[in-house]
């Protein structure tokens, strides 16, 4: 590189040698952004041609089931990273919607029965939180990281006070249905969790909100000089980040009907981790849904291929964080700014 | 010829600091009025007040007749004026057409979804109404070439501006012409002239003269915040534009030359043939003892990147920089200073202070190595003992030395940063803008702290904050334009250059 660079000096202006050097910029940003891809194009090679069954129908459909969950949690985790901020409170909402919602659906808790309008009520409860989140943040000017935390804190506890120490078990045969029906040999709560993923892309793609997202990560005063609701944009995000994370606990409350708060423990992690090994970066302006589902899909493979090949539990943690750190290496560009909000 | 915008006695004060007064600026329609003068001498300011981004502090405007003020970039895109910034204001991940018409997706919108692709149409309309032919609206802007983006961001102003007022636009270019090409500046100009033609008005900065007295009809002169001359284009010459600029004063006496020091032997700082690729260009220089180095240039010459070079913020890409006859890698401002360069940076509220930490450890910040005991006793009594030294000797305003330096005043937190500058007894230091945003007092008294650390037999490298700045403190002056070296001077005390000598080689 440095080599081209002399040489190319010798014989042009520095002002040929500035172009030269933005569009080389651009030249790597474009491998850059396909990396994630190809990444993962190798990986299931590898896998399908070293593991038996991994490439098999049944397998594939088994890793989207698994990846579920945290695909809709990714969906408004991408929002949250495009804006440059964090949401850490999202296993709060995910745990709080997850035992609400055990309490207000037929339960062995409780007589309330609420059914279809119990799932909506919790979704709106859920999203309320990111509501207030994205309020604080923006009114009292908190670091989201701070702000979140606090926030998850909070709804986890009330989460907590839902039920008092024993988690509720659901008894609506709706939940038992959604979670045992298949349609086209796929799980109905794959479907569900495509939809959302589908409901975020529409968002992120095709709307004012989408592009104002973007501009917000990318340059905030640029977006703010050109009359885009900062403020209100940011509050959004976080609205449907928790929207998203109360789906999620909903969900996660259909897997194993019973609702308690800790469905939600160990998500938040791997869930930035694969959204950032898709391509987003922290700083924000950088990621995109299609990114966001590479780096999921990614995250899931890794995992299903260590229990595939029967690694030892008590190994596998330790391998999980050394292949993190090697996909994180390749996959993300590195720059100068850092979390700042 | 209407008249659009009119300023009376236009102002700005930052604290007690007046950055621009007494401007009187007539724009009329079908004109293509220039600004010039040094960097800071308030062409910007001005061009901000406009344009909504800064308020005026004294004086009023009138547009078309009404009195105007505007607090927002919107609010003066209503009323018809829209600025193209000098750092591109383009989000560079969003699509062209997506730019253009951010914040603005209203009649695109049905159902809350937008229509990409009617917009994309539209938007190649406002970029053929710009001029721009060869730009795909549904392209990222990262993707294009930074010509290509000025021009984008150019169609997005006058889209912008034309929507809201069919009466005359005002379209403000700042630098606009500083990355692009001579065919692309051709360009540009055409679209300038057909602009004004249409009934609206440019104004436009530039810093090369040339470029001004060829597209301007009126030229407006600016220095130190105020306005020197109106010249119309028949009478333009360079001569008149130099000497408009530079003004006339003669002010040997503030900047302390009697104590100029002559410069010794030896040589402290030897810089061969360094490049940094898109910045500068082979540039080569010694600094001797006692010695007191300018580097002039308008920023854009590669003088500030040279900087960073030498105080280890960038690398470079060829050439061998030499410490008292020592090869070094400035690899980081930490191994430079190792090296004994030490650099008083320009952004001093986010570069140059610890704002949190107190004077006193401001000020023993970059010598503790050298002040602890084995490398970790540092003794808190020698400390305070350094610092009560430093206070009273420059005549710091402060409660003590606990006090936190965001605390001080600029010219006073700035003394600190001179303090600690020469209590780690570099022997190279680098003072880039050192006068900025302090007052003239203070100025005087930072001019003589110059010339103790030449006295001391330190070497230094200064950056001006305006080119008489810059000429009264050197004892030479190397001049940069475009990335390259474009002359020098030597400067003995009773024997400086001229200013218009200087310009003549920087612009």
């Amino acid at each position: 590189m440095k080599k081209n660079e002399i040489e190319y000096m010798k014989n042009h202006s520095v002002g040929a040698q500035f172009k030269y050097k933005i569009a080389s910029d651009v030249k790597k940003e474009k491998i850059r952004i396909y990396a994630p891809l190809i990444l993962l194009v190798c990986i299931t090679i590898v896998a399908s041609v070293t593991i038996d069954n991994f490439f098999s129908p049944k397998n594939i459909v088994n890793l989207f089931y698994q990846m579920s969950i945290p695909l809709v949690l990714a969906t408004g985790v991408t929002f949250v990273l495009l804006i440059g901020s964090i949401d850490l409170s999202l296993e709060g909402v995910m745990g709080f919607s997850g035992a609400l919602v055990a309490l207000l659906v037929a339960n062995t808790m409780n007589s309330v029965h609420l059914g279809w309008l119990g799932i909506v009520l919790t979704v709106i409860l859920g999203t309320g939180a990111g509501v207030i989140t994205g309020y604080l943040h923006v009114k009292l000017r908190i670091a989201s990281f701070i702000i979140s935390y606090a926030m998850g804190s909070i709804i986890t506890g009330i989460g907590v006070l839902t039920y008092k120490g024993t988690p509720a078990n659901v008894t609506w045969s709706v939940f038992d249905a959604i979670a045992s029906e298949s349609v086209f040999g796929v799980p109905l709560l794959t479907w569900i969790s495509l939809s959302i993923f589908g409901l975020g892309c529409l968002i992120l793609n095709y709307t004012a909100f989408g592009k104002a997202v973007y501009a917000i990560g990318n340059n905030e005063a640029a977006a703010r000089s050109t009359g885009i609701n900062v403020n209100k944009t940011k509050i959004m995000v976080f609205a449907l980040c928790a929207f998203t994370a109360s789906c999620a606990g909903i969900l996660a409350c259909v897997r194993l009907k019973i609702g308690q708060v800790s469905i939600g423990v160990n998500q938040l992690f791997p869930v930035i981790t694969s959204v950032v090994l898709g391509g987003a970066s922290l700083a924000g302006g950088k990621g995109g849904m299609l990114q966001t589902f590479i780096g999921v899909l990614m995250f899931t493979e890794l995992n299903n291929i260590l229990i595939i090949v029967g690694v030892d539990p008590n190994y596998r943690q330790l391998i999980q964080g050394i292949i993190i750190i090697v996909a994180v290496t390749l996959t993300i560009t590195r720059s100068r700014k850092t979390i700042t909000q | 010829m209407k008249t659009l915008l009119k300023t009376e006695k236009l102002g700005k004060i930052y604290g007690t600091n007046v950055v621009l007064h007494d401007i009187d600026v007539e724009i009329n329609q079908g004109e293509i009025i220039g600004l010039i003068g040094e960097n800071g001498a308030g062409k910007s300011t001005l061009m901000k007040i406009i344009a909504g981004v800064e308020k005026s502090s004294m004086g009023r405007m009138t547009l078309r007749g009404e009195t105007y003020s505007a607090s927002t970039i919107l609010e003066a895109n209503r009323n018809g004026i829209g600025m193209v910034f000098q750092e591109q204001s383009l989000v560079s991940n969003l699509s062209v057409s997506q730019n253009i018409f951010l914040g603005r997706e209203k009649k695109f919108r049905k159902y809350g979804i937008v229509n990409w692709g009617k917009m994309n149409v539209v938007a190649k309309e406002a970029l053929e109404n710009a001029g721009v032919s060869n730009v795909e609206p549904n392209k990222k802007v990262e993707t294009l070439p930074f010509a290509l983006r000025e021009m984008v961001e150019i169609a997005k102003v006058l889209n912008i501006v034309d929507e809201n007022s069919k009466r005359g636009s005002i379209i403000l270019l700042d630098e606009a012409t500083t990355v692009l090409s001579e065919e692309e500046i051709q360009i540009l100009f055409g679209q300038m002239r057909r602009m004004a033609k249409l009934g609206n008005a440019v104004v436009f900065i530039s810093h090369r003269l040339d470029e001004i007295m060829e597209i301007c009809d009126k030229i407006y002169v600016f220095k130190d915040g105020g306005q020197t001359a109106v010249i119309k284009k028949e009478d333009a010459n360079l001569d008149l534009l130099y000497s408009k600029m530079v003004g006339d004063n003669n002010s040997s006496e503030y900047y302390v030359t009697s104590r100029q020091t002559v410069a010794e032997e030896e040589i402290l700082l030897s810089v061969k043939d360094v490049s940094r690729f898109g910045e500068f260009n082979n540039v080569s220089f010694d600094v001797k003892k006692g010695e007191v180095l300018s580097i002039c240039g308008v920023e854009g010459s590669g003088k500030e990147s040279l900087c960073s070079v030498l105080c280890g913020d960038l690398g470079h890409t060829s050439g061998t920089i030499d410490v008292s006859g020592k090869k070094v890698n400035l690899s980081s401002p930490y191994a430079a200073l190792k090296k004994g360069i030490l650099v008083v940076p320009k952004d001093r509220r986010d570069e140059g202070i610890v704002g949190l930490l107190s004077i006193k450890e401001n000020i023993v910040i970059s010598s503790l190595d050298r002040l602890s005991v084995g490398g970790i006793y540092i003794s808190v009594k020698k400390c305070n003992q350094i610092s009560e030294n430093w206070i009273n000797k420059l005549k710091i305003k402060c409660t003590g030395i606990e006090e936190r330096i965001n605390k001080l005043s600029g010219g006073n937190a700035q003394k600190v940063v001179f303090a600690r500058a020469i209590e780690s007894e570099v022997p190279i230091v680098i003072l880039n803008h050192p006068t900025r945003g302090v007052d003239v007092g203070a100025k005087v008294e930072i001019y003589s702290l110059i010339r103790d650390i030449t006295e001391k037999g330190c070497a230094v490298i200064v950056l001006g904050d305006t080119l008489d700045e810059s000429i009264g403190l050197a004892s030479r002056i190397i001049v940069m334009k475009d990335g390259l070296v474009t002359g020098g001077f030597d400067c003995q005390a009773d024997k400086k250059p001229t200013q218009i000598d200087v310009i003549k080689m920087m612009m």
